[in-house]
């Protein structure tokens, strides 16, 4: 590596001054990506928490749903289950914004209202029995805990490729251009003091062919 | 020399995610849509239930004093995992959320205590990185 470092610098003190101002940069730099690299594991951490969380709620709920669903088409019959929630249509109106993290574009999914009174939901009242109402009323739930639980899937993703990518800038400065640039600032260092002592010696030689001279 | 290049790039893309101006929490608070356009030019939201919690935490007369998104400092000068919170009532805030006392006009927190911060306000507070 010092190798690598030491062909292509020529030692002069120019050379010496411009390779302090670029180690510096570099150790800034690096100590920033650092910093950045130990927040964004904060966050990775914490979303992934939260993940775990809206996982098993969200699971939690759709087994209810779910149950709530078997129970409904004992009841009314799977074809007129069926029928009824072919009646019930609906779009539902998800605001999707922005949020940074350093830098990161993360979604935020905000839901006016994923519930519905049973008014608006499109089957008919007179024709399905109240359980009906109980499995849509817990499928509502469900979907408003799966949107949840995408926002937060998709900010992981976005957290991992941007820990991913400064992972490895932090990577290449602090085991490729750092120890290069400080073996090349080594190299010409001694160099340069290499040369001063030849300096040195060389007029002592003269100063010593001088007076024997004189 | 191109190294150099990228790297002071790199440097200048760290704080793109700061706003370009910083609201009040009373504006944010009469605000529809209560947002900020970062130095990107893109939109950073805040979440209501958050503002609500703030609004909560903060007496009345300062939220006209507290600026959001609340900005955690990170400085390597100060060591790592040392973060700092400037502005009196953003040191406030931040000091009532994590129970510490803050006097004055800034606040030291560590890596534990900024990930309750932020987990307690993702979208009210941002990173910025102390250029050196």
């Amino acid at each position: 590596m010092a190798a690598v470092a030491t062909e292509v610098v020529t030692p002069t003190r120019m050379e010496l001054l411009k390779l302090k101002h670029r180690v510096n940069l570099a150790q800034r730099g690096h100590d920033l990506l650092k910093e950045k690299m130990d927040a964004l594991i904060i966050e990775f951490f914490e979303v992934l928490r939260r993940i775990g969380e809206a996982r098993k709620s969200a699971l939690k709920q759709l087994s209810l749903a779910y149950r709530a669903l078997s129970v409904c088409s004992a009841v009314m019959g799977t074809i007129e289950t069926r029928q009824a929630s072919r009646e019930a249509k609906r779009e539902l109106e998800v605001e999707i914004s922005t949020r940074h993290i350093m830098g990161i574009v993360v979604p935020t999914l905000e839901v006016e209202r994923v519930e519905r009174d049973a008014l608006t939901r499109g089957y008919s009242l007179h024709t399905t029995p109240s359980v009906l109402d109980e499995v849509s009323k817990e499928f509502e739930k469900a979907l408003g805990l799966l949107v949840k639980l995408a926002e937060l899937e998709e900010s992981a993703r976005a957290i991992a490729r941007e820990l991913e990518r400064t992972k490895r800038r932090v990577n290449a400065l602090e085991y490729i251009l750092i120890p290069r640039l400080k073996a090349a600032l080594k190299f010409i260092e001694m160099r340069l003091d290499e040369m001063e002592r030849e300096n040195f010696s060389r007029l002592k030689r003269i100063k010593a062919m001088l007076e024997a001279g004189a | 020399m191109n190294v150099d290049r990228v790297l002071k790039f790199e440097l200048s893309r760290l704080n793109v995610h700061l706003p370009e101006r910083r609201i009040s929490l009373k504006e944010a608070l009469e605000s529809t849509k209560p947002q900020v356009a970062t130095r990107d030019g893109s939109i950073h939201r805040f979440k209501r239930e958050e503002l609500d919690l703030l609004a909560k935490t903060v007496p009345e007369a300062d939220w006209g004093r507290l600026h959001l998104p609340i900005l955690i400092a990170l400085d390597p000068k100060l060591g790592r995992g040392v973060a700092r919170i400037t502005g009196g009532a953003e040191a406030k805030v931040v000091g009532q959320i994590l129970g510490k006392k803050s006097t004055g006009e800034e606040l030291l927190i560590y890596r534990p205590e900024v990930a309750v911060v932020r987990r307690k306000l993702p979208t009210t507070t941002q990173y910025f990185f102390v250029p050196g």
